[in-house]
């Protein structure tokens, strides 16, 4: 069994970073993996930030993950992944849709946002690879613009690095949804894991 | 793959848990049969994962109006003979203080066990108080479990050392423990129930003074019982090494940190560790078994030193000399990590972490002045928007009258409406606890000459906003006390309240009207206001502000999110609005500026609205001066 594999889900409220964290966490245990999370919900949903966790492996025991011991970091939104960048390590990957959600603060010239550009160099800076790809496009293709997290969860899959089976996560999303969208979503897993693969070769 | 869910009565099986629900697993395991509890972060889950199964499981289950309530339903449970939960959030213990301080002189007959959901760093709170203190002072031992198959587990058996000890019982959770996950392994579920029968027994169910006396006594008598047993409890574990310098103590889930930083920094089999599942009382001989082996002792624990402190005590006593250290090497603000206790086993040991967080700690400090600042907001269309955007208006409008220099003052309360206390609305003024906006504007209207309007939630005015509008019409308070009726408690899941008409479980039950228990509590101005029309709005809180006298406005529109959820199951379509760039004025900005909707956006130096985000609801049209916002066609 893996001794330690850490996944951190980053995004805005309301763009499904807990469903997948859900399934990745369903699938783990029924592959038998030993698997630790954590979320913020409540009051640090409302259009705030949101960060899940998800650790899988036999020497993992706390909820949250070090700083510097992220394998893989999922950035729904680019500026949320940017905000973790501190739990990046030399060896880490990131997969990053390159769509903004610029928060209201920004309009009325409370704080401002950075160029895309400049958030791939600086996270390029540390991690081993940023992979970039627009989620929502990929979903739209898939049949669902609402698919863009599952999008990501395919994507996650691509970089062969989960220790967690296809199969056994397709299964979950074919439970999670109706039978209408379950196919949207398997197909918007498949073009992301695809869009990985291809970025990688 | 199998179907198992939270009521499986499948032992030795696997679920991927929440930490909430596998709380709520561990009651519905002992054989529950009475859970109440307010709705609070992060403690919220566990009723509602109760709730849902509540038919399937033969349990009652219920909302209370507060906490105070929801643990003395639990008590009455108790008392005849039924094991019964009360699950609130830590400062709802606050609430529920007066009864348990007395609760524990009678004890538990039926398991009674008490929930609180802690809250390091406040990610959802007012305070980051330590309910441990709470207990300490009304005899109640605290369990405290270090993960999320733990909580579960000693929840479970929480009810059956109630019984044991006849004593109530405190479980303490932490924001990591209910919102953590983990694969969570199963045991049995109770098949017994038990019929609740009243024994009527007043020398003990009485606490008048001379009851008081002799109950006073058992309790202290039954606490040292409990004192005696908890060494041998499984949660509380000593693992000596032969020759360990250092030996740390760790409590509740920084037992999971230690854990790993131990492993990290591979001094796990150098080190002595006392693992502390019952904070209070402490398994004094494990301690000092402990205390007598090392030289050095490292507390970990979340938030206060309330365990340090006790094996200070501890080691005085018993004259153990050795150096205790605890929050002076582990932060006692904000939540413990893994990275917080490595640094304090560095900081003794010398010894190296393998990862630089120092390098890390700088990488963050660089990279924060670019990132975008991302508070949670009111979401599109929230009704709270529109009504705060109109209590300012019509208070700004009154203030002037006052005199030059005064601004109205907006007592707020705890609720999704405190998010709009920074810019662009910034109000409300001051937050405190439930039921305090009310409160603070009687004390306020006595010292200072300006508008006073205080708001507060729906399920807030009848967890506790009842008695200070009581208080205002009573003392002549000339104040204005807004009460945002979005007919949910929208901040902690959209849990139904008295007002909304149903119960935990679904029923449907008698609504309750606001408007109507003000009128009957004597206030003599009451209105109820539609937040979306906004003139009228601004019209009823103006008139509401001038009169002379307590008066009660009750703005009504239902939760947005409920609304939109409601929409989609009808069918209905939602008609967004747009701005006519041709009408919009480039240097107005009202809309963005003054009422700050996150679907208005400006982009490449227009005011944009994102159509897909827009719920149609039209006030940033009536506060529009150029009339430039239109709904689409």
């Amino acid at each position: 069994m893996v001794k330690e594999f850490n996944i951190l889900i980053t995004g805005v409220g309301g763009q499904g970073v807990i469903l997948i964290s859900e399934l990745l966490g369903n699938a783990a245990v029924n592959d038998g993996l030993n698997v630790r999370g954590s979320e913020v919900l409540g009051m640090a949903v409302r259009g705030g930030a949101v960060t899940s966790t998800i650790r899988i492996g036999s020497e993992v025991y706390g909820p949250l993950i070090p700083m510097g011991k992220c394998d893989i970091l999922i950035g729904i939104e680019p500026s949320e992944a940017l905000r973790n960048i501190t739990y990046l390590s030399p060896s880490s990957l990131v997969i990053l849709n390159m769509a903004k959600v610029v928060p209201t603060s920004v309009f009325i010239g409370e704080s401002s946002y950075p160029s895309l550009e400049e958030i791939v160099e600086k996270l390029s800076q540390i991690a081993n690879r940023v992979i970039r790809l627009k989620a929502a496009q990929i979903a739209e293709e898939a049949g669902s613009v609402m698919a863009a997290n599952i999008v990501m969860l395919g994507a996650l899959f691509g970089t062969g690095q989960l220790p967690i089976k296809i199969e056994t996560t397709k299964e979950q999303i074919r439970a999670r949804f109706s039978a209408k969208l379950a196919p949207v979503n398997i197909k918007a897993f498949d073009l992301g894991y695809q869009t990985c693969q291809q970025a990688l070769k | 793959m199998k179907n198992l869910t939270i009521v499986s009565d499948a032992p030795g099986e696997k679920l991927f848990m929440l930490g909430n629900e596998a709380i709520a697993r561990g009651a519905i395991e002992a054989g529950v049969q009475v859970a109440a509890a307010y709705p609070g972060t992060p403690s919220s889950e566990i009723t509602e994962t109760l709730a849902a199964v509540a038919k399937d499981t033969n349990m009652y289950v219920e909302w209370s109006t507060n906490e105070k309530v929801a643990f003395e339903v639990a008590l009455a449970a108790s008392i005849c003979g039924v094991r019964a939960l009360a699950c609130m959030k830590h400062v709802g213990v606050n609430v529920a203080h007066d009864p348990l301080m007395t609760a524990s002189y009678i004890g538990a007959k039926g398991g009674l066990v008490l929930l609180s959901a802690d809250d390091p760093w406040a990610w959802s709170s007012q305070n980051e108080q330590d309910s441990r203190y709470i207990a300490q002072q009304g005899y109640i031992p605290v369990l405290e479990p270090s993960s999320v198959q733990e909580a579960k587990d000693m929840m479970a058996d929480a009810f059956n050392l109630s019984e044991e000890f006849k004593h109530l019982f405190m479980f303490r959770s932490v924001t990591r423990i209910g919102h953590g996950r983990s694969d969570v392994v199963l045991g049995e579920i109770s098949k017994e129930k038990r019929k609740g029968s009243f024994e009527k027994d007043p020398s003990h169910l009485v606490l008048a003074p001379r009851e008081v006396r002799k109950n006073r006594a058992l309790m202290v008598e039954r606490f040292e019982k409990i004192k005696e047993a908890v060494d041998r409890l499984p949660y509380n574990q000593l693992k000596l090494i032969n020759g360990a310098k250092l030996g740390i103590i760790a409590c509740g889930l920084s037992y999971s940190y230690t854990l790993e930083a131990l492993k990290w920094l591979g001094l796990d089999d150098q080190v002595s560790m006392l693992k502390i599942g019952t904070p209070h009382p402490l398994p004094a001989e494990l301690v000092k078994r402990l205390l007598n082996s090392v030289e050095e002792i490292l507390v970990v624990e979340e938030l206060e030193p309330f365990v340090e402190n006790q094996v200070k005590v501890i080691a005085m006593e018993a004259d153990i000399r050795v150096k205790i250290h605890g929050k002076d090497l582990v932060p006692v603000i904000g939540e413990l990590s893994t990275r917080k206790v490595t640094d304090a086993i560095t900081n003794l040991t010398g010894s190296k972490s393998p990862v630089n967080f120092t390098q890390l700690d700088k990488l963050g400090e660089e990279t924060a002045p670019l990132l975008p600042w991302r508070p949670p907001i009111l979401c599109t269309g929230c009704p709270h928007r529109a009504s705060q955007y109109a209590i300012k208006v019509a208070s700004r409008r009154v203030a002037k009258d006052y005199g030059k220099d005064i601004v109205p003052i907006y007592p707020g309360d705890i609720s999704c409406s405190t998010l709009a206390y920074i810019p662009p609305l910034e109000i409300p003024d001051a937050v405190l606890c439930m039921g305090a906006s009310f409160g603070l504007a009687n004390g306020l209207c006595r010292v200072v000459e300006a508008p006073i309007v205080a708001e507060m939630g729906d399920s807030t005015f009848f967890h506790s906003g009842i008695p200070p509008v009581i208080n205002a019409v009573y003392n002549k308070a000339n104040i204005t006390m807004i009460v945002l009726d979005n007919s949910a408690t929208a901040m902690t899941g959209f849990q139904p309240h008295p007002g909304t008409g149903y119960t935990a479980t679904g029923e449907e039950t008698t609504q309750l009207k606001i408007e109507d228990i003000v009128k009957a509590c004597g206030v003599k101005f009451v209105e109820v206001i539609d937040p979306f029309d906004l003139k009228k709005a601004i019209a009823t809180i103006e008139k509401a502000i001038r009169f002379d006298g307590p008066s009660v406005i009750v703005s009504r529109r239902l939760c947005t999110i409920i609304e939109q959820r409601e929409k989609r199951k009808r069918g209905e379509k939602t008609i967004p609005y747009y701005i006519d760039q041709e009408r919009c004025s480039e240097k107005c900005n009202t809309c963005v500026m003054l009422f700050g909707c996150p679907s208005i956006m400006k982009e490449d130096g227009k005011t944009i609205i994102d159509s897909t985000a827009c719920t149609g609801c039209g006030v940033c049209a009536q506060i529009c001066p150029y009339n430039a916002i239109k709904i689409q066609e």
